[in-house]
């Protein structure tokens, strides 16, 4: 393409890179707060560029960690979110293998109900899911953290869907060969799926780490919170401390900012293909 | 039983079938089928935590919902919300996707920016925003008052009190959401207005339609389907809001955050009425089932066209 002036084109750029500043503006504003010393952050007109730019509040943090344990509940978001995901990815494979491929009475009754309940919000049932952690005694425990979360059915969906366009003459000659259909799903569609399973792995460990309302309900110790909720303790303790604040944000983002630069093309088409926001 | 009717390779496969299920389905009875079924059951008991006894009470909880004014203003308060964001919000989520569908440089780049709020924590956004709210220090306030002085606006610019007065706190919280999410649909509108064909407007072009016209005759008509599907969803997920007014304002000030599934938290998680939280639950699960199911009479009627 070659670059040519023209007024409407100009103002296109003008109005868009003004839109991307607005966007971009919040988080660089907690990216830059996060590194100001306290007597830089209150003041009349915004230090954009700190004059003393430090890493006391990281090193802060790390002091407060009998009342605000920030590493714990990194530790916390960091098992929960990659646990999770990997065993979701096996459950729901496993489950999408079997209605896309295997015949069994039933099959096509249970993946019915099993896609229906995607209309059902998560809040809906968190007051009976509450109660069933009490009764099975995995409140405060990694087992309440991430085992509800396993239940969803947009996996089973997605990678079944996915997994029906795969050739089936490649699984027949797996069977000729002698290969059980144990040895199919693990060497023929684990490997096939890839694509799908890339997508499902990523969005499972965003929603696995951004979640708010299963770890603010199935735990109330201090240790075992994750980073979102642990933040809003942080924010009732530490409420006028916002140097410390936004430290702590910036570590909560850090890794899904990470991950998002690195699989930014993947996440983007993963939207498109699967209507799903994040 | 039908398997054991089945001839003998048959019955194999399906047994392997029912144990390839079988992990997932043990979870999704245990976390998703059966706290459907039971969420109901206890909205239909006077359900204390504490409590030794579970009385049945038949749909007094419903009852008493339809007289409790809280819950009234929580109504109102959601719908005032879906109202701020569903509509600007998908404006602005088009009018980005226009923007990039415009073949410009840097595409990605731009798309990177505007996508990257969806990624954040609800927990992250409050917290940032709550410092752009700040009354004093606010980078809100602070760029307004530029701006104001720079037009040489008449009288001295007044700080606006966003999330500090009943007035502002839900159209402040409603601008924090857009922002938090126009990337999602963005992305789904771009892929709309890709799929159409260039020729259509090529046409348009040739019989002396101008840029207003070939808008409005041809993107909005043949954009149907994802205008829709991201207004149903919109809605849906605007009528669940819950983390923002739970971390930024907890509802106030005089209850002019208050949502329906902040109210469904309180009563459940600070008064322990489970059975009165769970009603909350499921007329909320009604209104998302009828905007559900609009969708899907929506999107089929324009699948037989």
């Amino acid at each position: 393409m070659r670059w040519r002036f023209s007024p409407a084109r100009f103002l296109l750029y003008l109005l868009m890179t003004f839109a991307a500043i607005l966007f971009l503006m919040p988080v660089a504003w907690m990216l830059v707060m996060s590194i100001l010393p306290e007597h830089e952050i209150f003041q009349p007109v915004p230090h954009w560029i700190p004059q003393e730019p430090t890493l006391q509040n990281f090193q802060e943090l790390f002091k407060r960690a009998e009342e605000a344990p920030v590493l714990r509940w990194f530790f916390n978001s960091v098992f929960v979110a990659g646990t999770g995901t990997i065993c979701y990815l096996l459950l729901t494979s496993m489950a999408a293998y079997a209605f896309s491929r295997l015949q069994f009475p039933g099959r096509n009754v249970l993946f019915f109900i099993v896609i229906s309940t995607l209309i059902i919000p998560g809040q809906v049932t968190i007051i009976p899911v509450f109660l069933l952690l009490q009764k099975l005694h995995w409140f405060n425990t990694y087992y309440a953290l991430i085992v509800p979360g396993l239940a969803g059915a947009f996996g089973v969906f997605l990678l079944r869907q996915f997994f029906l366009t795969i050739p089936k003459e490649l699984e027949e000659a797996a069977l000729i060969d002698g290969c059980g259909r144990a040895g199919i799903y693990w060497r023929v569609i684990l490997p096939l799926g890839k694509p799908a399973l890339a997508t499902l792995a990523i969005f499972s460990f965003l929603g696995g780490w951004n979640d708010f309302m299963l770890p603010l309900i199935a735990t109330n110790e201090i240790e075992m919170r994750t980073l979102p909720v642990g933040l809003t303790i942080f924010l009732g303790r530490y409420s006028m401390q916002y140097g410390l604040v936004m430290a702590t944000a910036v570590i909560a983002t850090l890794p899904v900012l990470v991950m998002f630069l690195l699989f930014q093309r993947h996440i983007i088409r993963g939207v498109v293909l699967t209507g799903l926001k994040g | 039983m039908k398997v054991l009717s089945l001839p003998p390779h048959r019955r194999h496969e399906a047994l392997v079938g029912y144990l390839f299920i079988a992990p997932y389905i043990v979870l999704f009875v245990a976390f998703v089928l059966v706290p459907v079924v039971w969420g109901f059951f206890i909205s239909l008991h006077n359900w204390h935590v504490l409590g030794e006894q579970k009385p049945f009470v038949g749909l007094a909880n419903y009852r008493a919902l339809l007289k409790d004014d809280l819950f009234g203003i929580a109504l109102l308060n959601t719908g005032y919300f879906a109202l701020l964001t569903v509509i600007p919000g998908n404006v602005v989520s088009l009018l980005l996707a226009l923007g990039l569908n415009a073949r410009i440089r840097g595409e990605d780049v731009y798309k990177a920016i505007f996508y990257l709020p969806v990624i954040l924590s609800v927990a992250v956004v409050a917290i940032i925003w709550r410092w752009m709210y700040s009354t004093e220090f606010g980078l809100l306030n602070y760029y307004l008052k530029v701006v104001w002085e720079f037009l040489r606006l008449p009288g001295e610019f007044q700080p606006v009190p966003w999330l500090n007065s009943p007035q502002s706190a839900m159209p402040s919280l409603a601008l924090m959401s857009i922002w938090w999410g126009a990337g999602g649909n963005m992305l789904i509108y771009l892929a709309g207005l890709r799929a159409i064909p260039e020729e259509y407007y090529e046409a348009a072009r040739i019989d002396g339609a101008g840029g207003w016209a070939r808008f409005w005759h041809i993107t909005l008509p043949l954009l149907r389907p994802s205008l829709l599907f991201c207004l149903v969803m919109s809605l849906i997920g605007s009528s669940q809001v819950f983390g923002q007014s739970y971390i930024l304002t907890g509802g106030g000030p005089h209850y002019s955050t208050l949502t329906v599934v902040l109210y469904m938290y309180q009563t459940g998680f600070s008064l322990y009425r489970m059975g009165y939280a769970c009603a909350v639950a499921y007329i909320m699960f009604a209104i998302v089932l009828v905007f559900t199911l609009l969708q899907f009479r929506l999107l089929s009627a324009r699948q037989e066209e």
